[in-house]
Parts: C-alpha cells; sequence; structure tokens
C-alpha cells in the first residue's frame, strides 16, 4: 500500500539500548586525522561541526574530552575584524549561520568574552537593514540565526523584532507550516527555524498551533520514524525538527515516544558509534547530536535536558536567565 | 584553495580566480566563500568588458550553476549564484528560467528549491496567474500525490479568487471546485497523505472574528477575555468599562506577559459598594460597537458574557457540497471501516457540518481513531477534549453560575478556550486526564478562589502559576513526588492545599 512506501522497516538486529560510550568515543576522535578527506571537504561548515560535536558532547556529560581552549582560539580567529561577523574556518567568508555556533559554542564554554560582541551584533543588525545577506540571500533560518545569537547576547533589541516577526508570519503557509521564504512549502526544519524565532520573540500566539501540530505529528511514520514533509522518507534529524517544535508548541504526546525512540535507537551504529540518518547508514556528528537531542526530549534521564528552542543544554540557557516561549495547552 | 585565498588577499580578482573558484565549485558546490569571490570578480572585471564577453560571461556561469545543481539539486548555494547572475545582467532570460524549471520539476517534482526558484522566476517575468494555477492542475492530474503542487495551489487560489464582498478567504464556487477536486484524489489513493491536508485546508478556511467573550469586574480585580489573542493596542484603542457611565481609566496589563493575549487585566481598583450599572464595550472588526452588561453575580463581583460561537460559517453552496461529499465517505467507510483517512474525514465532516447535532458521532469516532491511528493517540484525545468543551461552553454561558466543572463522560487531556472561564471562582476539574504540561495556562483563572485538580496525572507541579487561590486540591495525583509536594505547600502558604 502507498502509506508505506516512503518508510523503512527496522530488522530484528538494530541497536535496541542507548550506547552513550560509543558516541563520545566516536565524537572524541573525529575529525583528529586532519588530513582526512573527509576533514578537508567539510572545511566550509567547520564552526557548526564544532557546535554538533560539542553540544552532544555536553548532552552526554562529555565535554571534558574536548581540547576547549584550542576551539576558543579557533573561534577567535575566525571573527572577521571589519563585519564582526563569524567565518566556518579561517579564510571563509563570514556568516549568519556560523556566527550562531560560534556563540552557541562560547555560551556552553561560558566564554563570550572570547570575542568582540559588539562585532557580532554589528554583523546580524546589518543584515536586517539590508534584507538579507551580503549577496541578497533571504532565509528564515537567517531570521532564526539572528534571533537567536542576539538573545544568547542578550542583545535582541539590536534589531526590529517585529519586523522580524512579520517577515518570519509572511511565510506561513496553508497548513499552519513554514518554509524558507515567503512563499515556500512547509518543511519540518524550517518549521523549527520559524517557531523557534517566534519562542524567542515571544510571539508564538500568532501560530495556528492546532494545525501546525497535527501536520508535524502526521510525519510519524509506521517505523516510528519522522520525515520533514509528506510523503517523504524518514530521517533521525527530524526527530529534532519536529519534535523540537511540538515541544515548544506544548505538543509533544501527539506522537508516539516509544515508537520514536525505537526508530533513534536504531540509527545508531553498534560498530563505530554515532547516529546516522536512517538505520545502517554512515554516521556523522550532525545525526549524532540530533539523536542524541530528541531522545533528551523524549525524557531519557540518562542525557542532560536540551532546550527545545536552542538546541543546547537546558543548563546553560538557565545560566543566561532566557525563558523562551512555550505555549500553553 | 590556498592559492585562491592568496590571490584574493593581493585582489587579483581576474579569470584566472574564476577558473580555479570554478573547478572547486563543480567538486564541491557548498562552499559559500567561493560564490561570494565569484561574484567580487564579476562586479570588478565587468567595468572593463563589452556587453557581448559579459553576456558570454554570464552564460558561463549559468551553465556552470547548472552543472552544479546537476550534481546536488539541493544547494543552496547554486541556486542563489542563479537568481543574483539573473538579477545582475542585464539581459535575463526569464522564458529559458521557466523552461528550466519546468524541466527540473518533471525530474523531481518535489524539490523545494526548484519551487522556490520558480516562484522568484514569476515574480520577476510576471506570467498571468492563471498559468501557474493552471500548472499546478496539470502536475495534480498527472499525480495526486504531489503536496508541493497542493501547496503553490492553495498561494494561488487565494490571490486569483478572495471572496472580497463576503469576507471568506475564497469565492463560494472556486471553493465548491476544490472540494471536488480534493476529495476526488483523495478517493484515488486514499492512503496517500497529501490531498488530506489541502482538503483539511479548505474545511477551516472560514471566516473568524474576534469576539469579547468575558469580563469580569471584582473590587481587586477587572478581566476580560477575547476569543483570540489580542495586543495591547488593540485593547486599548477597542475596548472600554464603564460604571455607572464613567469609563475606566487605567493600564492594560496582559494575563501571561506577552504582547497579544486573550485574557487582559485592567489595573485599577474600584469600589463596588450597593448595585452598580457596569457594562464592557468594544468594536468588533466591523466597526460596530458591541455593548455587554454585566450582571451581579454576588456581592462585589459583577460579571458579562459576550455571544460565543464555535461553528464554521460556510456558504450554502459549500455546505451542500459538503454534505454530498459526507454521503460519499460514508460509503468509501462501508467499504474500508478501517482507513484511518476516509473515518477522519468523515468526522471532520460532521463536526463543520453541524457540530452540535452530530456532536456523539464525532467523539465515538475519534475514539475509535485513537485506537486505528494509536501512534496520534494524544492528538485525538486532545480533539476530543477540545470539541467537548467547545459543546459545553455555551450550555455554561447561560447559567449565571461562578463554578467551572467539566460534565462530559470522556475526560479531558488539555485545557482549551480557559480564557472563556476566567471569571469562575471554583473550578472543578477533578477526575480528568490531565498532565502537569497543562498546568502554565491555569493563570488565565485569574478569579479563581478554589481549584480542584484531584485525581489527575500530575506528575510535578513545575510550572504551577501564581495565582490568588484560597483552596487547591491536588490529591489523587500519584506521580507527585512527596518533597516537591512539601516545597510546593511551604511556597504557598496562604493556600489551603488538600
Amino acid at each position: 500500500m502507498a502509506f508505506t512506501k516512503n518508510d523503512v522497516k527496522l530488522s530484528g538486529d538494530v541497536p535496541k539500548t542507548l550506547l552513550l560510550q560509543k558516541h563520545s568515543d566516536y565524537l572524541a576522535s573525529y575529525g583528529l586525522n586532519k588530513d582526512d578527506f573527509e576533514y578537508c571537504m567539510t572545511e566550509h561548515l567547520r564552526m557548526s561541526g564544532i557546535y554538533w560535536t560539542l553540544t552532544a558532547m555536553e548532552l552526554m556529560n562529555q565535554s571534558s574530552r574536548m581540547p576547549k581552549e584550542e576551539i576558543i582560539e579557533f573561534i577567535t580567529s575566525c571573527q572577521d575584524n571589519e563585519s564582526g561577523g563569524i567565518s566556518a574556518s579561517i579564510g571563509h567568508d563570514p556568516h549568519i549561520l556560523y556566527t550562531l555556533s560560534a556563540v552557541q559554542v562560547l555560551a556552553m564554554y561560558d566564554r563570550l568574552d572570547a570575542i568582540d560582541i559588539e562585532g557580532v551584533v554589528r554583523f546580524v543588525t546589518s543584515m536586517q537593514q539590508e534584507d538579507g545577506d551580503k549577496w541578497g540571500e533571504v532565509d528564515t533560518r537567517f531570521s532564526f540565526c539572528a534571533v537567536m545569537t542576539l538573545s544568547l547576547l542578550q542583545q535582541l533589541d539590536a534589531i526590529n523584532v517585529t519586523k522580524a516577526v512579520h517577515f518570519v508570519l509572511s511565510c506561513m503557509n496553508f497548513d499552519g507550516g513554514f518554509g524558507s521564504r515567503p512563499g515556500s512549502e512547509s518543511h519540518a526544519g524550517l518549521i523549527y527555524c520559524c517557531v523557534g524565532t517566534l519562542s524567542i520573540c515571544k510571539r508564538m500566539e500568532a501560530l495556528h498551533a492546532d494545525e501546525l501540530a497535527w501536520w508535524l505529528c502526521e510525519r510519524q511514520l509506521p517505523s516510528g520514524g519522522l520525515n520533514g514533509r509528506p510523503e517523504k522518507l524518514p530521517d533521525l534529524c527530524y526527530s529534532w525538527w519536529v519534535m523540537s517544535s511540538l515541544s515548544m508548541l506544548n505538543r509533544i504526546h501527539w506522537v508516539d515516544k516509544d515508537n520514536l525512540e525505537k526508530f533513534i535507537l536504531a540509527c545508531q551504529d553498534a560498530e563505530t558509534g554515532g547516529f546516522s540518518d536512517r538505520p545502517g547508514n554512515i554516521t556523522d556528528p550532525f545525526h549524532t547530536l540530533f539523536g542524541l537531542a530528541g531522545l533528551s526530549l523524549l525524557g531519557n534521564t540518562s542525557i542532560k535536558h536540551v532546550n527545545p528552542t536552542y538546541c543546547m543544554p537546558q543548563e546553560t540557557i538557565d545560566r543566561l536567565k532566557l525563558e523562551p516561549q512555550k505555549l500553553h495547552i | 584553495m590556498l592559492k585562491i585565498q592568496y590571490k584574493r588577499k593581493e585582489n587579483e580578482l581576474d579569470t584566472e580566480l574564476l577558473e580555479l573558484t570554478g573547478k572547486v565549485l563543480m567538486s564541491n558546490p557548498d562552499i559559500n566563500t567561493l560564490w561570494n569571490i565569484r561574484r567580487e570578480i564579476f562586479l570588478h572585471i565587468r567595468k572593463d568588458y563589452s556587453e557581448e564577453d559579459l553576456t558570454k560571461m554570464y552564460d558561463d556561469e549559468l551553465s556552470i550553476t547548472q552543472y552544479c545543481l546537476k550534481k546536488n539539486p539541493k544547494s543552496y548555494c547554486a541556486w542563489h549564484q542563479r537568481m543574483w547572475v539573473l538579477t545582475t545582467r542585464s539581459d535575463p532570460d526569464w522564458k529559458n528560467e521557466l523552461d528550466l524549471c519546468n524541466t527540473y520539476l518533471k525530474l523531481d517534482e518535489r524539490n523545494f528549491h526548484t519551487w522556490n526558484y520558480r516562484r522568484f522566476v514569476v515574480s520577476q517575468c510576471k506570467p498571468p496567474l492563471q498559468d501557474e494555477f493552471d500548472y499546478t492542475t496539470e502536475k495534480l492530474l498527472d499525480n495526486f500525490s504531489n503536496y508541493s503542487a497542493w501547496h503553490y495551489r492553495s498561494k494561488m487560489l487565494l490571490q486569483l479568487y478572495p471572496d472580497v464582498e463576503g469576507g471568506r478567504p475564497i469565492q463560494d464556487i472556486h471553493h465548491k471546485h476544490e472540494l471536488k477536486m480534493v476529495i476526488n484524489a483523495a478517493f484515488t489513493d486514499p492512503d496517500d497523505t497529501s490531498a488530506w491536508f489541502y482538503q483539511r485546508w479548505l474545511l477551516g478556511a472560514v471566516k473568524t472574528s474576534i469576539n469579547l467573550v468575558a469580563c469580569a469586574v471584582s473590587e481587586s480585580k477587572i478581566t476580560v477575555a477575547f476569543s483570540k489573542p489580542v495586543s495591547l493596542g488593540y485593547v486599548q484603542s477597542s475596548t472600554q468599562i464603564f460604571i455607572n457611565n464613567n469609563v475606566l481609566n487605567g493600564e492594560w496589563i496582559s494575563c501571561c506577559g506577552y504582547q497579544y493575549d486573550s485574557l487582559w487585566i485592567l489595573k485599577q481598583k474600584v469600589d463596588l459598594m450597593g448595585d452598580m450599572d457596569i457594562k464592557a464595550e468594544y468594536e468588533d472588526e466591523n466597526k460596530e460597537r458591541i455593548v455587554i452588561k454585566c450582571m451581579k453575580y454576588k456581592e462585589k463581583m459583577y460579571i458579562g458574557k459576550g455571544k460565543i460561537s464555535f461553528e464554521n460559517k460556510y456558504s450554502q453552496p459549500v455546505v451542500e457540497e459538503l454534505n454530498d461529499q459526507l454521503k460519499s465517505c460514508r460509503q468509501l467507510l462501508a467499504l474500508e471501516p478501517d482507513n484511518k483517512w476516509t473515518l477522519l474525514t468523515t468526522t471532520v465532516f460532521l463536526h463543520c457540518i453541524d457540530a452540535k447535532l452530530n456532536h456523539k458521532e464525532t467523539i465515538n469516532n475519534l475514539e475509535i481513531l485513537k485506537k486505528l491511528d494509536h501512534q496520534r493517540a494524544g492528538y485525538y484525545s486532545d480533539l476530543i477534549s477540545k470539541w467537548c468543551i467547545e459543546e459545553q461552553l455555551p450550555i455554561d454561558y447561560c447559567l449565571n453560575s461562578m463554578v467551572f466543572k467539566v460534565k462530559t463522560s470522556d475526560k479531558i487531556t488539555c485545557l482549551p478556550h480557559l480564557q472563556y472561564y476566567s471569571f469562575c471562582e471554583e473550578v472543578d476539574l477533578s477526575d480528568q486526564n490531565l498532565c502537569s504540561n497543562v498546568l502554565p495556562s491555569l493563570i488565565l483563572l485569574q478569579h479563581c478562589k478554589i481549584l480542584i485538580l484531584r485525581n489527575n496525572k500530575l506528575v510535578t507541579l513545575k510550572g504551577f502559576p501564581n495565582i490568588d487561590l484560597e483552596k487547591l486540591d491536588i490529591q489523587g495525583n500519584d506521580g507527585i513526588n512527596v518533597e516537591e509536594l512539601k516545597q510546593f505547600k511551604q511556597d504557598h502558604k496562604f493556600v489551603t492545599i488538600f
């Protein structure tokens, strides 16, 4: 039947328990060999790579295995003096995506003093003034990065929040979801960005919560996994995009938590450690973070509490005294 | 990469650098910095080139993006570069771009990058909207399981056929036509979900309005509740409370502390000795002033209630269509009683056509759906709660009572529309299936003195709001930790807690 045509079947021999030690070992050794092909090919997103890895380690209470001083020094050297923005790696252009990753990492380390904060604020606010990035690219991902970065720096007022909220709301669709630009189709990853923006700006009442949450819970497939759009294959990363959105909407109980947990655990690689997009595929730090963060939202107590808006440990968000909005039900 | 970085540093923005960056991008199109460099080169050298040469260079750039998109059709960077070229060059060929979209959407009809690019092209060359609408018809007739096309269609529909006169989102005749088309699609393959979402939207595409639903005036607190969250600006400009024909001035405060709220508190101490003439006035969206008279419920407590309505107001032709489709759904359901989508749609039809008349059947169906589609049992439970409260509210609003007690036989799992009960002094939520995630919502019970949460499924009191209760009953919530309860009692010394 068509109902299951875009789904996977979990075989009997998939992992059924959480292999924390394996994941910690996997992330600790990831990227150690800097001549590695994989390492070179991902240079253009190095900063996000550090954020995924460190957050995953933090959630497992294993961040002491990361070279803290080296990371902080690297971030400092990636800040562009002129624009104030931060790049993915040395020699690359500053970008809002990597500026956010850098700020998230420093916030977790409680070392925001390692960068020129006013520079970052200048960089982020210039993007709003110019309606997009330097080359005219506009995207709800960037709106989310901007408000998240500024709120972590306690400077949300530096931009016109009403204008940012308006832009996000102009991307709302018939199904209550959001895409990357006005008119774009709903997609769970971009829904997370838009719901997250409204959560930080405390304007979640503008959502059509029931319609949106229904669409989101319909992402769960018979395998227990979640897809990002109707009639697409499940992917572990949606355990984060969908579940964090549902969590902000206070409707996490609209999916079957046990089935989802089974799917997430099945995406572990028992030999190499780490999580992959689907059972049996190659693991990477990106999916490893979202697997662990998804399990945290589902209430797994061997992982630290994750904040659904910031995708960072709740303890960091508490320390910064941030209170992103969650809807009433 | 080192050479590229060196040349850029030395400001050698030339064709050699164009070639170097091109080579790397063709193997990895996602390196944003390299596209930035290419754009810098174009801007730098264009003054030295003839129109003809520039045309050739821009054409070559389009070829490179096309190569990259073949390699990775989801490369944000490559798509953006294409947009940049088209908006930068003086001689864009939009027709060619639209053809490219058609070709790409034949290869992958769901690639949202291609659809985004198509919308960009359309925004530039502005073909008749009707052509784009017809394009979605064509794509859908080709394959109904094309959510991207349904999505695009929803945008076209609202632009092409808004019901300007009637104030509805879509003109009747087109609303009806779409309903016909979508049920046809859904019945073609009932297990494909795409069409069902579009249909659910069509069913919800009705006029909605903001109403002041409840006003409560006591000496210590004045509240007004709205059917939907409204802004401070709206409350200030549209709402007034009068005591003996004197308007009350004071500061409006959001109950939950947000910019938009469904419950607003007027900071103003008033003296309510004796009998008062109290009324609330507000302006609805037709700029009509509505007066709500507040009755004396007891000494120093006046309550006014507005009109409430949860019905979907469809036009007559649409209602007739819905009734026809309900019949078809019932026939299909008889053949396939276990099809979730058919049962859900039947239920939504019943609710939309006449929620009150069909209440029993809809709730019964949702109970079946909880088992049939067990992964989403939580959704169906909350929907049952919502529809039951919507059923109970109009009845409660006819009574002059300050007590809210859940009367439905189905246990509720959430607290929808709670602002409607903001005037109640006693709220009895005992013997329901409420979990701790509902606790923050209780802040809407601004006049509540006695709150009964006995025999629910609370596991923690975290998130319990700061409200002036006299009595709180939380017995029979066995999940709450003893230590936490002890601390909670200490923190709420003025409340009698059971």
